[in-house]
């Protein structure tokens, strides 16, 4: 990777574990991308929030760090895992074996809907089992450690692994999920919308436990969500997508209290707010693009006040707004002053959340 | 949970109680009704009154001039001593013609219906994993052609076929003349070799449906989360295909199965005619021909408590196979 797209990234980070470069995903021979030359490195022991709509790809970008794209999807670009500073895996260059250890030993998963994640006619605690089996590992060591994970989980271990799942709560799977996926051990944990199922009371908890199993584990996490209000108190980074590619990332208090972009700006002033009267709630105008016919050059120019000529001809690159923080667009200076945010704090640079 | 199986134990007793009264009923109320023909006709052959109310009694467990709540109360309770009756045809007790038939009625469906279910796990389950190659669109194409014979229509053809032309199997009965039953080789072999044409048409028919079944049961477990959560964690192809799916996509045909067991000692009706086969089928036919209602209504119920008691056999086992169904309150056959 050329140090000017390091730049372009806009991104100071120094230790990335992970680095992703341009990666694409495509359908029916390359006719529809359901994610757009993303480019994107993640800090070792950060936690990276991922933010976007329904259908913007945000699930296409987890399945792509484990190489995991469901078939017949195509995977292209860079995934560049780096489980020391020194060392350097290129993860869709790994032939089969290779990944299936790479998986759940490196790099984690925790999926939306922890419900439907477990063999209901299974024991939790065969999964757990059968998990450290096909890794080779010492299953006595392992579950010990399993017994543990729970246990910082707040959940009672001999009670949940001798449980069917239908016999635990939502948020009981949920915990034990997260258990399951950090039972190897691994470097790097991709959540893809793992509290969406659950209340808003669990949602809190899961969220408190995750920051505590960071420190305990030396975890980087990857959250992805739709809830921006969620992820933005438990982030050290926001990204935004939009329609199958990032638009927007840099710290996030500066995402939240700065926005840059004309579709997060949007997007939170579509946030409902305590600060802000409801009156003053505004949906982003218009849809987002299905994959089929993604707009030309800017994909946001049909829904953005500010789209010019440009906008419609070219692909905006990512202009660097100010350090580690990137906005896809032409206008993001004017963007700031034209795009009123309705909420308090803004623009102060970084007390809202 | 307790509570689960006696209420579903009374209601087997019960439904079966009902079929024995309902039949009981119905023999009484036609019109001119089988006991008035039979007397008739023994009548006009010159046998004394009291001979033909003797005759009458014995066949049916009656007393022509007894009320109907006495007649009902006897007929009862020769039943819960085993007393089926007089077969008019055989001059045989009903319960030991139905005695000698049904095991070899039983032992066909079975065979049959195992062999289905076997069949159709197996080839669902390919079938499901590769969905949208031509080996499915033709096993897909094959089974609705398959299950739209029917299986008499097969049989007839099969019989001509393997029996008459190519003289490889037998065309009818369940054993040679020369083989006496015992545990012998030669009885088994003779046996099967009289069953292979019954069974065949029966899976080569029944089959079909079943492989559809479990081919989408299967395309829906691989297309689940805990599948490709699975496979993210690195377990082998094998125990994802045996745990995972098979697994999954079996339970809900495991009702299915026991209670098509029951349907097709039904089904041996048509069958047996069209074999020759003397099971239970083969008899009830030549009851319903000659009018011999008490064996008519001893083979009725024996299908019908077959019947009841699949349904009940297959709600009081789901629960240990699935262990979602604990009580069983969700999960009933019927």
């Amino acid at each position: 990777m050329s140090l000017r797209t390091e730049e372009m990234d806009g991104n100071s980070v120094r230790d990335p574990v992970i680095r992703m470069s341009d990666v694409s995903v495509t359908y029916d021979d390359g006719e529809s991308y359901v994610l757009d030359g993303v480019t994107v490195p993640i800090e070792r022991n950060e936690i990276l929030g991922i933010v976007g709509e329904s259908g913007s790809g945000k699930s296409m970008l987890a399945s792509s760090l484990l190489d995991a794209v469901p078939d017949p999807g195509q995977l292209s670009g860079s995934v560049e895992y780096r489980p020391e500073e020194n060392e350097s895996t290129e993860v869709l260059a790994l032939e089969e074996s290779e990944l299936r250890r790479l998986r759940w030993e490196e790099i984690s998963m925790v999926f939306q809907g922890a419900m439907s994640s477990f063999n209901p006619t299974m024991k939790i605690k065969e999964h757990f089992i059968e998990t450290l089996e096909a890794h080779d590992a010492i299953v006595g060591v392992g579950m010990d450690r399993a017994r543990e994970l729970l246990e910082d989980l707040y959940l009672e271990p001999d009670r949940v692994l001798q449980s069917y799942p239908h016999e635990l709560s939502g948020g009981m799977q949920q915990r034990a999920l997260i258990a399951l996926s950090l039972v190897l051990e691994p470097n790097v944990l991709v959540m893809d919308e793992p509290t969406a199922a659950l209340d808003l009371l669990m949602q809190q908890s899961i969220l408190l436990l995750l920051q505590e199993l960071r420190a305990k584990y030396d975890l980087t996490m990857v959250f992805i969500t739709h809830d921006l209000p969620l992820v933005a108190s438990l982030s050290d980074r926001l990204a935004v997508m939009y329609a199958f590619e990032l638009v927007e990332i840099g710290p996030a208090s500066e995402v939240i209290g700065s926005p840059t972009h004309p579709y997060t700006r949007a997007l939170l002033n579509a946030t409902p707010n305590l600060n802000a009267p409801l009156s003053e709630m505004r949906p982003v105008e218009g849809k987002s693009p299905a994959p089929i016919n993604v707009p030309s050059g800017c994909s946001y120019h049909p829904r953005c006040p500010l789209a010019t000529e440009e906008c419609r001809a070219n692909h905006p690159p990512d202009e660097p707004v100010s350090p580690g923080h990137t906005a896809a667009c032409f206008h993001w200076e004017e963007a700031r002053t034209e795009i009123e945010l309705n909420y308090d704090g803004a623009e102060t640079g970084g007390d809202q959340r | 949970m307790n509570n689960y199986y006696l209420k579903r134990t009374i209601r087997a007793v019960l439904t079966v109680w009902i079929v024995i009264t309902l039949t009981f009923g119905m023999i009484r109320l036609l019109p001119g009704g089988p006991l008035e023909q039979l007397r008739g006709k023994l009548l006009r052959q010159g046998v004394s009154p009291s001979r033909v109310n003797a005759m009458i009694e014995s066949y049916q467990n009656v007393r022509p001039n007894q009320s109907l709540p006495e007649q009902y109360y006897e007929y009862m309770t020769a039943l819960l001593t085993g007393d089926l009756g007089q077969s008019f045809l055989q001059k045989e007790p009903v319960t030991a013609i139905i005695g000698d038939a049904l095991p070899w009625t039983v032992f066909v469906m079975i065979t049959s219906t195992l062999f289905i279910f076997l069949i159709a796990i197996v080839w669902g389950a390919l079938m499901a994993y590769k969905e949208g190659t031509t080996f499915d669109l033709l096993s897909s194409s094959a089974s609705i052609l398959f299950a739209a014979v029917p299986f008499y229509v097969l049989g007839i053809g099969l019989v001509i076929v393997f029996g008459y032309q190519l003289e490889l199997l037998p065309t009818g009965h369940r054993l040679s003349p020369e083989v006496e039953p015992g545990l012998s080789l030669l009885f088994v072999l003779d046996a099967v070799d009289h069953a292979i044409l019954p069974i065949a048409s029966m899976v080569i028919t029944g089959a079909g449906l079943q492989v559809l079944a479990m081919r989408g049961n299967a395309i829906q477990v691989l297309g689940s989360d805990f599948v490709r959560v699975a496979r993210l964690r690195g377990l082998s192809d094998q125990r994802i295909s045996v745990r995972y799916v098979a697994r999954n996509a079996i339970l809900p045909m495991y009702t299915g199965f026991l209670t098509l067991i029951g349907f097709n000692l039904g089904g041996s009706i048509i069958l047996e005619q069209v074999f020759s086969y003397p099971g239970i089928g083969y008899y009830m036919y030549q009851a319903l021909e000659a009018r011999d209602y008490p064996l008519m209504m001893g083979i009725f119920l024996v299908i019908t408590v077959a019947l009841v008691l699949a349904v009940y056999v297959a709600d009081l086992t789901y629960g240990l196979i699935d262990p979602r169904v604990k009580s069983g309150d969700s999960r009933e056959a019927y």
